[in-house]
């Protein structure tokens, strides 16, 4: 299962690098969504740290969509979502394969956001830049469990994308907060003494869409329009 | 069986009634307003329960792949989205004289919001025509991903207030034994209701669904 969830998000990384087509809208997006809420600071004004991660994960949210939207819309061409389907691989394989890739993706984008939120939020980081990171990319793996899983509903003849926003967003809400609260606490480097409980949250979340996922992937993807 | 919840929960509501204003003692600190409290209650219990329904009806239809599971799944959910949506306005309303607030930061109001949120988005995706054929698919497993968000939802609200210090108290308990009678008839007579709706809504939707089956039948033939 490894092997072809692997080579589906290779293949994805691939479609996706090569035309950039989808990244770019995501980073975009974001950087638009940073820079509208910057408005809500008085020039010369500090966001507070709340705030700034707030937006970051706002930011983050919208381009979950749009990633999982484009990962499951390349299959949709020239009926490649059958061939998936037809190949000997587990069908979890493709859920983990596009989770895959989606993280890395919204990885990449976030590496864009980030310096944007310092910039336009007028941010300084007090706390350690490893440990932003490993919270970004625990958060981003509950989130992308999740996208990938749903994500599949926008696939076959008659779907609608924008819907996929308002499913996600309210389930994405643990995640979320606990985001929220860990990147405040690598920004302004106090209140540690809470990184536990949270981290509890993330774990717990992770495991549980994972598990989720797995079970309920395969009734989700299939052949059927 | 409809019609005879239906009379039960009719029965009940008017003792229930009887008991809020006439039986009941009316709150020392929170006067008349506590009345609320009657109906709020047993509207976020239902709610809950309603969301559980949905839960174990979309492991069933996954399991079993009968449509009885998919409808029983749609009526529930359209039921807690109403008796929850009722519970958090009532709630509102409660909220407002008591706390001075409409709204605030609770790990209770937080997770009814949310879950309003998401089974809305669920009632939002069973109206649309997302899925085609594999809509009660579709449906059944948001169903369980749904369900299974909740505690987080809730442990999360905890955590994010709990580290803020509370702004209000939580309305402490000690209600009087005329209350807790008050408050179960409440329930019980809402209960009643609320399976008086969901068999009929399950019913109504059984019966839609032969009436589009034999138009498409017809339609073909002719």
């Amino acid at each position: 299962m490894l092997g072809a969830a692997l080579a589906v998000a290779r293949k994805d990384l691939k479609l996706a690098l090569s035309g950039a087509q989808g990244l770019v809208q995501t980073v975009l997006l974001g950087l638009l969504l940073i820079f509208i809420m910057s408005l809500s600071r008085e020039p010369g004004e500090m966001s507070p740290p709340l705030a700034a991660a707030a937006i970051f994960w706002l930011a983050t949210a919208f381009g979950q969509i749009l990633v999982f939207n484009f990962l499951y819309g390349l299959e949709e061409a020239e009926g490649a979502r059958l061939g998936l389907l037809l190949s000997p691989a587990p069908t979890q394989s493709v859920w983990l394969g596009k989770a895959v890739a989606g993280w890395v993706l919204l990885f990449c984008c976030q590496l864009v956001f980030a310096p944007a939120a310092v910039a336009f939020l007028g941010q300084s980081v007090a706390g350690s830049v490893g440990l932003g990171l490993l919270v970004v990319a625990a958060v981003d793996w509950g989130l992308c469990a999740l996208g990938s899983l749903l994500g599949a509903l926008s696939v076959g003849r008659s779907s609608r994308e924008s819907l996929l926003t308002v499913i996600l967003f309210p389930l994405l809400v643990p995640a979320l907060l606990a985001g929220i609260r860990l990147l405040e606490t690598v920004i302004s480097g106090r209140g540690l003494e809470a990184v536990g409980a949270w981290t509890g949250t993330v774990v717990a979340f992770d495991a549980v869409f994972t598990a989720a996922a797995l079970i309920l992937f395969p009734f989700l993807y299939t052949g059927e329009e | 069986m409809i019609r005879l919840c239906a009379l039960a929960a009719a029965a009940v509501s008017i003792l229930a009634q009887y008991a809020i204003w006439f039986y009941a003692p009316v709150e020392e600190t929170m006067g008349e307003v506590q009345k609320i409290f009657y109906t709020h209650m047993p509207m976020a219990w239902w709610s809950l329960v309603s969301f559980v329904v949905v839960f174990v009806a979309s492991i069933l239809y996954l399991a079993k792949r009968r449509d009885v599971y998919a409808r029983l799944a749609g009526a529930a959910a359209e039921l807690g989205v109403l008796m929850s949506g009722l519970a958090l306005a009532t709630g509102m309303c409660w909220a407002k004289p008591i706390w001075g607030v409409w709204w605030t930061w609770d790990p209770r109001l937080t997770t009814t919001l949310v879950m309003w949120f998401v089974y809305a988005a669920y009632l939002l995706l069973r109206a649309s025509d997302v899925g085609g054929q594999r809509k009660d698919t579709v449906l059944a497993v948001l169903g369980i991903v749904a369900f299974l968000d909740v505690p987080l939802v809730f442990i999360s609200a905890r955590y994010w207030r709990s580290i803020h210090p509370a702004v209000l108290g939580s309305q402490g308990g000690g209600m009087e034994p005329e209350m807790w009678l008050a408050m179960a008839a409440n329930l019980v007579a809402m209960g009643l209701l609320w399976l008086a709706l969901l068999a009929a809504r399950t019913k109504q939707l059984a019966a839609g669904a032969a009436v589009t089956a034999l138009l498409r039948h017809g339609a073909s033939r002719n």
